[in-house]
């Protein structure tokens, strides 16, 4: 059933040599554009995230002509605001064992050994670069009396490398970005392009070299040429309708640029985040994310009787279970995500879960209340009580919080090689859009660091090596070339198409059925039935969604009806992708658990004889029918072994 | 980067209502007590002395007078810069509007600065008018110790002896300290002089200047009236 | 729950808008303003109705794209609360919710509750920032900040942007946004550098954007989500009219300008 390519292995220019010097011979080596070309070469920079804004301040900074696009309203918006908890660094600022090797060791082990070592360990040695560019930035992290910079251990760490700013480090970092990105605006080399949603990329001669987007207040189909293209969009989980994601977070920019020919790498390997406040009613729009930051010092536990619906205040000691510190001795309440995920839902599939729904935790900080004093819980965590306070009009201080799993970041991604392009030469993809670096299962505190390893230190390398190496580029392109005109009348086509639906069902409608049947069949637990079940319920419901979508109101007009339904029609391609990807790889690993492949302990267990590869699909032109290619992955440094956590 | 216009930036102006607001404060407390002289004695002795020690300063009054005339227009200027400039950044208004309390301090003083203001720039004048020139009417002189001074007082006295003058002063000097409740505390903010912890002290430290100021110069019309010698008998005229 | 939303309506920047009432059914106490307006904008769709037009992203109080005057007040009645945190259960049964579009003269209205805050970039761009290019900062940790001086740094500039403080001011003034980012700077050893510079063109910008002046009314603190305090405001004035006599200083003339 599955179509594997002819020639399916990948290759991802890592460069030779030891690890510990690979990224540094590489930089050595790669080629340079001099200073005085840097202004003739256009960049167009999509998202202006982490990624996406370090991306474009670093590549102003160098002297690129920049072209940065987004869909907020300005740039500081971006969903690398949301982020909490906090950065992690291999500083070793704590004396406490850390190195640049270990936190690579955590990182490859943390995503349970499905990602390139190669892009790992490069991202450990930049993770205290990064550090160092955003407190010069002014990003106030939590210091200690004496002026240092403080650290937490966080989310499965057995070192304190994690950097934070109150529980607003994303806000944080992502204003130092902004600040750099604002600057060179003002200075010139950077144009922003605000309120634009990319709806195509334009590929001439094999190469990525321009996009077309929409203009989200005039309705306008714009189009801008470049001599390379960096997407850093973001991630996918919002294809579950519900999860931590911004309401406008979607997957269209890569989505397109899949079918216009870039691989899609590991599909199936999304991120369910343990701590969320449990889902209300179906008006819902979004679920929130109580940081993990949380689990320090706070414990999980539900009632040791099935059913038990006392308030957890009547519960006495001797009947509660706290499961995490039971099953997990020496990790205990900070085993790593995935991980605490699923355990929460094992629990409440057994009966065990709080709540009116039953599907809840508690998260309980009597103890650490007891300990600490309520003052110092409130120093630490103030801001994330109050938060869920006004949300569940419950206060943490009084009663233990209900937890429960939400979708919140996807592994997988558009493939890149070591230099962070994609399949289509000229066409890079930085942050949570590619598929690089946290395996089947990311870390807590390493999305910031990845976003942020790419847009400062990745890509204005790498990126200089392609415009250097590519001398196809001196013939400049402009948007009167065929190529765009084709884009232009294809997205006009398809944006006129969904504005005249008129069926009787609206676009969220539709996206709530489908994040329905991708939290059941492909969310924290898999397996083959269900998703064949999930492959063709949304085949269906996609045909579906075409006869009977209605959006209404005008294509020359701001429309988020119509901003919508596109995202939707992506996510009803992408959603049977994941599907797809979770059936044909047999194993669990990280985030990705398929039932029929578990421990006698319930633990995920992976096929390193079969599974040990990056499954990276091509768009055949039939959602249903993708092409399977693969990228060998060999641990030479790291050896593969199963995941313990006890 | 080019020349920077400061006093012509917003910064710039509230700093310039602010310094020529306190000015402006200094001499309503130093004219307060100065008018306290009313309180002692029955015969306005100390009151007119008091105003004749002023006059006698000559061209020093004069420069002085035209000090306080440059300082009320700048204050004037500056304050109405910038209520036409709050008029001009929100050209649609709310079709509701309220304050969310708490840290707020929007109140009737805070809205209203701009009206009593001008109730106050327009009682200047009738103020002066009718003290320092007596409506037009002319000044008699008495006699302290063989020594002849001008008798304001009895034009005081007079004036406040009736009940519609005596309550308009006691309206507008009301004014005055809605005013100055929130211009007071609202200056130092403007010259940057807090930090979050002085706030409070300042903010009550406004209510009760404002209180006093406006006690002080209520108290006068309403003691006259009520408590002050009769005119007509008062320079031993018509009875004596 | 069941509720009426008074909403204002407006096809364009340059169109009339009026307030249009809608009922809304069906609601639960414990979803926020933004899920009402968006079961709201689902009914419309369906009546084939033009749906409101809002901005909206995080709905977790941290992005700033949402921002409506609910009941004359920037985000609703609820201190340190965006709009998208503003739950139902703050509204009685039947109750009558007005919302109008943040208004002032530097945040022209798109179309029914959506504004167009560009100035606020505008303005970061003309100096809130450290120049400091990727790959030249020295080790984080051989700057040393007093942890109260981060705290503080901390609560300037916990600021999200969504307006509020402009929304909320009787003379539609952006001193606390701009307050706050110079304070930042202004209290960290990496702010230094550029410090009056910034103080000098970040004012200049904002009195460029066309925003009103401040009357000191405090209603910014009181809006805004993250309860930034007014004394960033008071800062904003000493770091301005330090860097203008610096800047006499340099340039060798004298008195002022």
């Amino acid at each position: 059933m599955i179509k594997i390519a002819e020639e399916p292995m990948m290759n991802a220019q890592i460069p030779d040599g030891p690890i510990e010097s690979k990224w540094a011979n590489h930089k050595s080596n790669i080629k340079l554009v001099s200073p005085a070309n840097k202004r003739k070469y256009t960049v167009i920079v999509v998202g202006t995230g982490l990624a996406g804004g370090a991306a474009a301040a670093s590549l102003g900074e160098l002297g690129y002509n920049v072209l940065n696009f987004c869909i907020q309203d300005t740039p500081r918006r971006a969903h690398s605001v949301a982020a909490q908890g906090g950065i992690n660094a291999a500083k070793n600022y704590q004396n406490d064992g850390d190195s640049v090797w270990r936190l690579f060791y955590d990182t490859v082990k943390g995503g349970d050994f499905r990602a390139r070592e190669a892009n790992v360990y490069r991202l450990a040695e930049l993770s205290a670069n990064i550090i160092d560019q955003c407190a010069a930035q002014g990003v106030p992290f939590a210091r200690e009396y004496g002026g240092t910079l403080a650290n937490r251990s966080f989310g499965g760490a057995q070192v304190s490398r994690t950097f934070y700013a109150r529980g607003q480090t994303g806000q944080q970092l992502l204003l130092g970005c902004y600040s750099s990105l604002m600057r060179q605006v003002d200075a010139g080399t950077v144009k922003l392009f605000p309120r634009r949603e990319m709806l195509d990329l334009v590929v001439i001669d094999g190469r990525a070299r321009g996009i077309v987007c929409r203009n989200l207040i005039s309705g306008a189909i714009e189009s801008y040429a470049a001599d390379a293209v960096v997407l850093a969009t973001g991630g996918y989980a919002t294809a579950f309708f519900l999860s931590t994601n911004a309401v406008n977070s979607n997957a269209t920019a890569i989505w397109r640029c899949h079918k216009k020919g870039a691989l899609f790498a590991n599909p199936c390997y999304t991120q369910i985040h343990p701590t969320c406040i449990p889902l209300a009613g179906e008006s819902q729009s979004k679920l929130t994310l109580m940081s993990e930051s949380l689990r320090n010092d706070g414990r999980v536990w539900v009632p040791k009787a099935k059913g038990d619906k006392r308030p957890p205040s009547q519960i006495p000691e001797n009947e509660r279970d706290y499961y995490l510190e039971r099953i997990y001795p020496a990790f205990g309440n900070l085993v790593p995500r995935d991980i605490a995920s699923r355990a929460a839902k094992r629990m409440c599939d057994s009966g065990h879960g709080v709540g009116n729904t039953g599907y809840a935790v508690y998260l309980d900080f009597a103890d650490a209340i007891k300990r600490l004093g309520v003052d110092t819980v409130r120093d630490r965590y103030g801001n994330l009580f109050d938060m869920y306070d006004e949300i569940t009009g419950e206060s943490p201080y009084q009663l233990p919080m209900r937890i429960y799993p939400a979708p919140h970041y996807t592994m997988g991604g558009l493939w890149v090689d070591y230099n962070l392009m994609s399949t289509i030469p000229g066409l890079h993809v930085l942050g949570e859009a590619n598929f690089s670096d946290h395996g089947a299962n990311r870390l807590g505190a390493s999305a910031l660091m990845q976003g942020l390893a790419d847009g400062y230190f990745v890509i204005p390398y790498t990126l200089g090596h392609y415009l250097a190496d590519s001398k196809v580029l001196s013939a400049k392109v402009t948007t009167d070339h065929p190529a765009f005109k084709e884009a232009v009348s294809a997205v006009t086509e398809q944006t006129r198409r969904l504005v005249g639906a008129s069926g009787k069902h609206t676009v969220r409608e539709y996206h709530w059925k489908l994040g329905r049947i991708l939290w059941d069949h492909v969310g924290m637990g898999r397996n083959a039935k269900g998703l064949e079940q999930a492959m063709s319920d949304i085949r269906a419901l996609r045909d579906e969604f075409w006869k009977d979508v209605h959006v209404g109101g005008s294509d020359q007009d701001f429309n988020k009806n119509l901003e919508f339904a596109g995202r939707v029609a992506d996510f009803m391609e992408l959603g049977e992708l994941m599907a797809q990807d979770a059936w044909h790889r047999n194993e669990s690993c990280g985030g990705h658990f398929r039932e029929e492949y578990q421990t006698p302990e319930g633990e995920a267990k992976r096929d390193d004889q079969n599974f040990c590869y990056v499954g990276a699909w091509q768009w055949s032109g039939n959602p249903s029918e993708p092409v399977l290619h693969k990228e060998e992955l060999e641990f030479d440094y790291v050896h593969l072994a199963q995941r313990s956590y006890k | 980067m080019s020349k920077p216009q400061i006093w012509k930036s917003t910064v710039g102006k509230k700093v310039l209502a602010s310094v020529s607001g306190l000015a402006l404060v200094a001499f309503v407390i130093v004219h307060l007590i100065g008018n306290l002289t009313l309180f002692v004695g029955r015969d306005g002795k100390l009151f007119n002395s008091y105003a004749h020690h002023l006059e006698s300063l000559g061209p020093l009054l004069y420069v002085a007078e035209v000090g306080l005339i440059l300082i009320v227009v700048l204050h004037i200027a500056t304050a109405l810069g910038v209520r036409i400039g709050q008029r001009r950044a929100r050209p649609q208004g709310y079709g509701v509007y309220g304050s969310k309390h708490g840290p707020s301090k929007q109140t009737l003083a805070s809205r209203s600065m701009a009206i009593t203001g001008v109730i106050i720039l327009l009682f200047i004048p009738l103020h002066v008018w009718m003290f320092k020139f007596n409506a037009g009417r002319g000044f008699t002189d008495v006699d302290f110790d063989g020594h002849s001074v001008k008798d304001l007082y009895l034009v005081v006295l007079t004036a406040f002896k009736d009940p519609m003058k005596a309550w308009a002063y006691v309206g507008i000097m009301a004014l005055l300290g809605l005013h100055l409740r929130h211009g007071f505390w609202s200056a130092f903010q403007s010259l940057g002089a807090f930090a979050p912890k002085r706030l409070p002290a300042f903010y009550a430290a406004g209510l009760i200047c404002a209180l006093l100021l406006a006690a002080g110069f209520i108290a006068l019309p309403l003691y006259l009236l009520y408590c002050g010698p009769d005119p007509a008998t008062l320079r031993g005229g018509v009875g004596g | 729950m069941k509720v009426k939303i008074k909403v204002w309506r407006q096809a364009g920047p340059n169109e009339k808008g009026a307030f249009k009432t809608y009922d809304v059914d069906g609601i639960l106490p414990e979803m926020s303003l933004l899920e009402t307006l968006d079961v709201l904008n689902e009914q419309l769709t369906k009546a084939g109705e033009e749906p409101v037009a809002f901005d909206s992203d995080c709905r977790e109080g941290i992005c700033g794209a949402c921002g409506l005057m609910v009941n004359g007040m920037a985000h609703g009645p609820r201190r340190k609360c965006t709009s998208c945190e503003l739950r139902m259960r703050h509204f009685g049964e039947g109750a009558m919710i007005t919302v109008e579009p943040f208004r002032a003269r530097a945040f022209p209205v798109i179309k029914d509750l959506v504004v167009d805050r560009s100035a606020f970039d505008r303005i970061i761009a003309a100096g809130g920032y450290t120049s400091v290019n990727a790959g030249s900062a020295p080790d984080a940790n051989s700057i040393l900040i007093p942890k109260d001086k981060a705290e503080k740094a901390m609560d300037s500039a916990a600021c999200i942007g969504c307006g509020a403080c402009v929304a909320a001011c009787p003379n539609a003034s952006a001193s606390l946004f701009v307050g706050a980012k110079i304070t930042q700077f202004s209290l960290l050893p990496q702010g230094q550098a550029e410090r009056d510079r910034r103080a000098l063109r970040m004012v200049a910008q904002m009195d460029e954007e066309g925003f009103g002046n401040c009357s000191n009314h405090a209603e910014c603190e009181a809006a805004c989500p993250k309860g930034i305090s007014i004394s960033n405001i008071a800062n904003m004035r000493r770091e301005y009219m330090h860097a203008g006599r610096v800047y006499e200083e340099h340039a060798g003339g004298g008195g002022a300008g």
